[in-house]
């Protein structure tokens, strides 16, 4: 589904965000991308939607090579990609079925098939009864919800998520990873960029740990099936 | 897939409906002030128009006289083979044929009660000639002076003559109001598409928030500007038809006040509102201007990643 081959990420002013990072992610695979603040995690996501283009190497998602990516073509490998955002970026003048519904809308679904979909999408949620209030008049956890279920209403191959559990209790932040691990188990691939540890004793899935844009961990948890493996934990 | 981008548009234009609805005090403020310019560039066409006519008849009295040889006979079929090569020069509209009968006739109404001067005659003097209309591509100095050079050179036309004066004024007067209206369309035309850039800026300015979202769950290029563009033109059409609706208001109630003293320079005939055709061009331009408006604002938008 993703590999990068000794990708660069170097932004304006010389500072470089990535080095020389090689990996490979597998189709239906859960990952966690990991590492101090500044270590890369959301320059790594951003390459993967093409909101940025490595300086070097190659990088290819979901069959299409992101380095030499026509810009008329980054909108429709985007469709194909759900991402879930550390501060939500939901419209505030829209209702949460509103919100949840444009990338139905952009992707040109049917009026039916968006009534759908943002119905069943919120109810898995939780947020069936939330469709016609606005953002602002819900909790965090639940504007974080209407971002997932935005991400995940297209039935995406690939989720991406940056911090999705930054701002909420341990509680709240349980129940958002078990909507993500949902979504894995039914086939998407997912990478979710943390620094928060317990999640990542919690969820033993793949990890990725970056330091100073180096990829410096590929690891997978203790008991899990082999693959090319950096280290265990 | 054919339905799926057609929903897309259909989406798109719903997007540009609420963005002109949502925000009704920058719409507001954008309408009224393309109003302003759109009414001072309507009240600007209107006296351009009316003006344009009054030369239009000005310029139809141009007339060309070719003069026969003085005492000179010329037999009727020898005056209508002359009146077919005058129609076949280029530039010529009509001829008409004046005798030297009708020509003394004429001199005769023109003296009135000096009229008696003429009774000591032995014979009349006045040559027959060929009263030419121009066509209105005709009527510049350059043309006319061409068109008499033929003319002259025809057997049977002893001399040619028109007011080469009073036509080069009406030619300079002509090309200074072309001139003066040209140059004032044009400033009115930037002015006007940088007030539509403006406000379509603000309004991209104030949904960048929206276009950024829109763009990072897989929205196309289009799909982003076309709500702009319609928003764009949305509002250059409504402040088109606003701004008619204000000239009409202000034509019927100030006409009756100007139309007396203004008599001297459009003449009697009574001055005539925009056409059907002419409010619909506007409305149009209107349209256009605020689409522009919106593709030159939108333009930098475009540049990023």
């Amino acid at each position: 589904m993703i590999q990068l081959y000794h990708i660069e990420l170097r932004y304006d002013g010389g500072i470089r965000a990535l080095r020389d990072v090689s990996l490979a992610v597998d189709r239906g695979e859960f990952v966690f991308l990991t590492g101090s603040s500044g270590a890369g995690k959301t320059s790594l996501l951003r390459l993967l939607f093409a909101a940025e283009r490595p300086t070097a190497g190659q990088l290819l998602v979901a069959g299409r090579n992101i380095s030499r990516i026509k810009a008329a073509q980054i909108p429709r490998l985007r469709r194909e990609i759900g991402v879930i955002f550390q501060d939500f970026k939901l419209l505030m003048d829209r209702t949460v079925h509103e919100n949840v519904a444009v990338p139905l809308e952009i992707a040109g679904a049917s009026r039916r098939e968006t009534r759908t979909r943002v119905w069943s999408t919120l109810k898995r949620l939780g947020l069936g009864h939330r469709l016609d209030h606005r953002p602002r008049a819900l909790s965090g956890g639940e504007q974080q919800r209407v971002a997932i279920a935005r991400a995940l209403v297209t039935d995406p191959p690939l989720l991406l998520a940056d911090e999705p559990t930054g701002n909420l209790d341990p509680e709240l932040a349980r129940d958002i990873m078990d909507i993500i691990a949902d979504a894995n188990a039914r086939g998407t691939t997912v990478i979710v960029a943390t620094h928060d540890p317990s999640l990542l004793a919690r969820y033993r899935h793949r990890l990725l740990e970056l330091s100073e844009g180096r990829l410096v961990r590929d690891a997978l948890p203790r008991g899990l099936a082999s693959r090319e493996v950096v280290g265990q934990f | 897939m054919r339905g799926r981008a057609t929903r897309r548009l259909v989406t798109a234009g719903r997007n540009g409906l609420r963005g002109f609805w949502a925000a009704p005090l920058v719409s507001a403020v954008s309408i009224s002030t393309m109003a302003a310019g759109l009414l001072v560039l309507g009240a600007y066409l209107l006296f351009v128009g009316n003006m344009r006519s009054v030369l239009e008849e000005f310029g139809s009295d141009i007339r060309l006289v070719a003069f026969t040889p003085e005492g000179a006979e010329l037999p009727p079929e020898g005056a209508a083979a002359l009146a077919r090569d005058l129609v076949g020069v280029t530039g010529v509209a009509a001829v008409r044929f004046v005798s030297s009968d009708e020509a003394l006739e004429r001199l005769r109404g023109e003296l009135g009660g000096d009229a008696a001067i003429l009774e000591g005659l032995e014979r009349n003097p006045l040559p027959a000639s060929f009263e030419l209309e121009i066509e209105a591509g005709g009527r510049s100095p350059a043309a006319l002076e061409a068109i008499a050079q033929s003319i002259g050179q025809l057997r049977g036309i002893a001399e040619v003559r028109y007011g080469e004066e009073w036509v080069e004024s009406y030619a300079l007067f002509v090309r200074v109001a072309e001139w003066l209206g040209l140059g004032l369309g044009v400033f009115l035309a930037i002015v006007l598409g940088a007030i539509v850039s403006g406000t379509v800026r603000l309004t991209v300015h104030a949904r960048s928030d929206e276009i950024q979202i829109q763009r990072l769950v897989g929205a196309g290029g289009l799909f982003i500007r076309l709500p702009f563009y319609l928003e764009g033109a949305l509002q250059g059409g409504t402040a088109a038809g606003l701004a008619i609706l204000l000239l009409y208001g202000v034509w019927s109630l100030g006409l009756p006040i100007v139309v007396e003293p203004l008599e001297f320079l459009l003449g009697p005939r009574a001055p005539e509102f925009f056409g059907p055709a002419q409010v619909l061009t506007l409305v149009l331009f209107g349209v256009g201007l605020g689409c522009a408006g919106a593709i030159v604002s939108l333009l930098r938008l475009e540049e990023r990643p």
